[in-house]
């Protein structure tokens, strides 16, 4: 009885609909019985034993049954141990459904960083909105570790918002975020991370394009070929290595004008006595 | 002339000095007060002791090379330097009808006011105790051991008129109207006729020393570090109850406040940073009760600042001097006049802190001090307004650290100053790097106490500053505003403006930032104004005690346990307690806070 009206509760602030919100958390169970977590996985999910109910947590994030959802979801909702928590909340990404977004973006402030980084890697997932204002929001986050899991997640979620705030940690050095925008990269993504010579770190931004390069589905070759000579005025012997690793790294045939551009700035580089 | 002052000086010393100050003696006889009081001749109303009109004598530090200090004769009305001379001054500088007088190298030097120049030196006769002048003559206490010394000497030509001997300590004395005032064996105020040396009667402290003396053109003041009387004939009495007796309330910030110099004080005859803390005021007769001050209040003078109190000691306005201190100051009747260590001269107006007049000496040295003759001196400028708060502003941002306690006594005063801007100003002071932790916490306490619904929305807005690597930006001071904003529950604060700020306080109620010792506030002032608010069932606050209820970090901590568990009883709901006892029953729930939530519960 106080369970449900906590759910509700913890729902009702962070939506304006409670109703709305309700009924879309009820929408998994429509979809089937299947795989129901037992009755004893469910009991050592809200059990005093941390590791078993870390345990269960795993088990029923391996169900693909709606009611396993939704007891990871109440779960959540009614407040986890971070040791349980972690695993709850991968489970429960493991087949999102929209109402999840509200029990995670509690998780994804949560003061334990494994937790946020949890919740953050799952939110990535879902095209709600709200779930990428928290991603680009831990962009921020004062962790280093909870920064690059959001970088990470804003690459794997395409999420647009990011790519100012990626730009800022970039021109800081921050690793994580240079991989992201390499991630996220389309051709005009690219050329404005190649303008960004002279403002941000050179190894970084070397990083950053060289893990553009050696991306099979960035092209075409013209705009890898604009890569490549971004890449070439950068002093730093980090240029190097990043065309280094789009040679080693990309087929030699058929012959790509951005290898060969490549090929002979590294050339002349190492030959010239140059870093 | 100077041979002829010091034949006439070695001619008396012959005879020896009159013994005039003796341990017994006629005393607080109302009848020889009142005559002596009589005898004085005094202008009807406040004017300087010199014709030449208001004058400030300013001594100024010399030149490294010259080594020899300044005197400058700086008129006030005009706004003029009238002379300046290099002189070794070794005291304070006294003004007289048409010359001043000071000491300069074991001699007593009168310069004539007009251009400065020595018209007469007399050797001291011992080591320097004080000096004074009235309009016609120049007096000096000495002391040679355990002898004291009271002498008269003409203005005119420095000749020794009289001498009068004590049989113990003397101190300082001042003058005015042909009459000396000399504290005696910290006892006793000897009046003494200034034309003959005599004493005309004296004034025995019953329940106070006395151990300084101001004294104007019309009245004169003594008492000790406790409070002045006003020389009148109710001073016969000798009792602060029955005399002219007046005591204000000096902040414990300004601890270095005085009424007037140590007359005892040998130190303090020259110019010193005593003068530097002073209480500014002037009184109006009075035949019963206690001295009556003009306009129900008074000023203090420290250091670079000026501060005006009502009666009751609340602060009425404030000054506060541009970059270098205040070294001298008086109040002339009509305005506070007051001189800075680069030699800018400021007149203010004793009711609102105006700035009246504004002027500079333009000599290039430090000012050591000065001293005014300008009782009565009005400026015809009505005054620019003085803006307190951005003076108060002014003090408590002053990055001089010699000054904590004024910062501290400025954002008192300006803590009870209404307005969304005065809370706009203390709270930058939290977020000043730079500022003492001490007066933080001061702000944080008045931020607290000061309960002004109006500066509600300046602290939320506040509240919208997050820690945020990419903005760069870290939360500031987030308990002391979460804490005022708390204790502006109650106050009538609009539904809407509760609304804005809850959202503000949950924004921080669930960053991970957020320290525990912040979150205690933060938890409190949500529960405060969520007590406000219609329907107050504090769902943020349970889905927090939930969230972090099995937490081993957060969870267990003693100071958030109680916050939550306090928080959620203040006006509770069913929802509230209902969350509490599930809680408490939640094997998950980590056993401190269950033992809390029991505890508690089962006493409420």
């Amino acid at each position: 009885m106080f369970k449900a009206s906590v759910v509700a509760i913890v729902v009702a602030i962070a939506v304006p609909s409670v109703a709305a919100a309700q009924a879309a958390k009820k929408a998994p169970a429509k979809k089937g019985t299947a795989n129901r977590p037992s009755t004893a996985d469910i009991a050592a999910l809200n059990g005093q034993q941390v590791e078993a109910a870390a345990k269960a947590a795993e088990t029923i994030g391996e169900s693909s049954a709606p009611a396993a959802h939704d007891v990871l979801l109440d779960a959540l909702a009614m407040g986890l141990p971070a040791s349980v928590a972690v695993p709850a909340i991968v489970g429960l990404a493991k087949h999102p459904a929209p109402p999840d977004v509200l029990a995670l973006v509690r998780y994804a402030n949560h003061i334990n960083p494994s937790v946020r980084n949890a919740a953050i890697t799952a939110l990535a997932q879902y095209p709600d909105p709200a779930a990428h204002t928290v991603v680009v929001e831990r962009l921020g986050d004062q962790v280093a570790v909870v920064r690059a899991t959001a970088a990470a997640a804003a690459a794997k979620g395409k999420i647009k918002k990011a790519v100012d705030p990626l730009f800022v940690l970039l021109s800081r050095g921050e690793e994580p975020a240079a991989r992201a925008l390499a991630a996220m990269a389309d051709v005009e993504l690219a050329a404005r991370i190649a303008d960004q010579l002279g403002k941000v770190p050179a190894e970084s931004l070397a990083l950053c394009l060289g893990a553009i390069l050696v991306r099979p589905d960035f092209g075409p070759d013209t705009a890898r070929v604009e890569v490549v000579r971004a890449i070439g005025k950068i002093e730093d012997r980090s240029a190097v290595t990043a065309l280094q690793d789009y040679l080693a790294n990309s087929p030699k045939t058929p012959v790509r004008t951005s290898r060969t551009e490549a090929q002979m700035i590294v050339d002349a580089r190492l030959g010239g006595g140059a870093k | 002339m100077i041979r002829l002052a010091l034949v006439a000086a070695i001619v008396l010393a012959a005879c020896g000095p009159n013994a005039v100050f003796r341990l017994s003696s006629d005393e607080n006889n109302a009848y020889a007060l009142n005559e002596a009081l009589g005898k004085r001749r005094l202008p009807a109303q406040p004017t300087p002791v010199s014709a030449a009109g208001p004058r400030a004598y300013v001594l100024a530090a010399g030149s490294i090379s010259s080594q020899a200090k300044t005197i400058v004769a700086f008129d006030l009305a005009s706004q003029q330097v009238v002379w300046k001379t290099d002189a070794d001054v070794q005291s304070r500088i006294a003004v007289g009808g048409d010359f001043i007088v000071e000491i300069e190298g074991g001699q007593i030097v009168a310069r004539d006011q007009s251009r400065g120049a020595p018209r007469w030196k007399v050797q001291l006769d011992g080591a320097f105790v004080g000096l004074a002048a009235d309009r016609e003559r120049a007096y000096v206490v000495t002391k040679d051991g355990s002898d004291y010394r009271l002498t008269g000497y003409s203005g005119g030509d420095g000749n020794q008129l009289w001498q009068s001997a004590a049989a113990g300590q003397l101190g300082a004395p001042a003058a005015h109207g042909g009459v000396v005032y000399v504290p005696f064996l910290s006892q006793w105020l000897s009046i003494v006729d200034g034309a003959s040396g005599e004493q005309l009667t004296r004034v025995r402290g019953i329940d106070e020393q006395i151990s300084t003396l101001r004294v104007t053109s019309t009245v004169a003041y003594y008492g000790s570090t406790k409070g002045v009387f006003r020389l009148d004939e109710r001073s016969a009495s000798g009792k602060r109850s029955d005399a002219t007796y007046g005591k204000v309330e000096i902040p414990p910030q300004l601890e270095r406040t005085t009424y007037s110099r140590d007359a005892y004080d040998v130190v303090q005859q020259a110019y010193t940073a005593a003068d530097r803390a002073r209480v500014l005021w002037s009184s109006d007769p009075s035949t019963s009760g206690p001295m009556k001050l003009t306009g129900d209040g008074y000023a203090i003078h420290y250091f670079r600042y000026v501060l005006g109190f009502d009666l009751a000691g609340e602060l009425r306005w404030a000054y506060s001097n541009p970059r270098v201190e205040l070294v001298a100051s008086d109040h002339t009747g009509s305005v506070i006049v007051a001189i800075a260590a680069n030699g800018d001269v400021v007149a203010l107006d004793p009711q609102t802190g105006g700035v009246r007049s504004k002027g500079s000496l333009g000599i290039g040295a430090q000012v050591l001090g000065a001293t005014f003759d300008a009782d009565g001196w009005s400026p015809s400028s009505p005054g620019e307004k003085i803006e307190t708060a951005a003076a108060l502003v002014s003090i408590a941002r002053d990055r001089d650290s010699r000054f904590e306690r004024v910062k501290e006594l400025a954002v008192d005063a300006l803590a009870k100053l209404p307005g969304a801007e005065v809370t706009a100003e203390l709270l930058k002071i939290l977020e000043d790097d730079r500022a003492k932790v001490q007066l933080k916490d001061t702000v944080a306490e008045l931020l607290v106490k000061r309960r002004d619904p109006a500066g509600l929305p300046v602290l939320v807005e506040q509240l919208a500053v997050h820690d945020n690597v990419i903005a760069k930006t870290e939360t500031q001071a987030l308990g002391p505003i979460a804490k005022a904003i708390g204790g502006l529950a109650g106050t009538g604060l609009k539904k809407d403006g509760i609304a804005t700020a809850l959202t503000a306080l949950d924004s921080h109620l669930e960053a991970p930032s957020t320290a525990t010792a912040d979150l205690v506030h933060v938890v409190a002032a949500m529960a405060s104004l969520g007590a406000d608010a219609d329907g107050a069932d504090k769902p943020a606050l349970i889905s927090h005690l939930l969230l972090y209820h099995a937490d081993d970090d957060r969870g267990g901590d003693a100071a958030w346990q109680k916050a939550i568990i306090g928080g959620l009883l203040v006006k509770a709901t069913s929802a509230s307690r209902e969350a509490l006892r599930y809680v408490a029953a939640d094997p998950r729930t980590i056993a401190s806070l269950a033992t809390a939530i029991n505890e508690t519960i089962g006493a409420d």
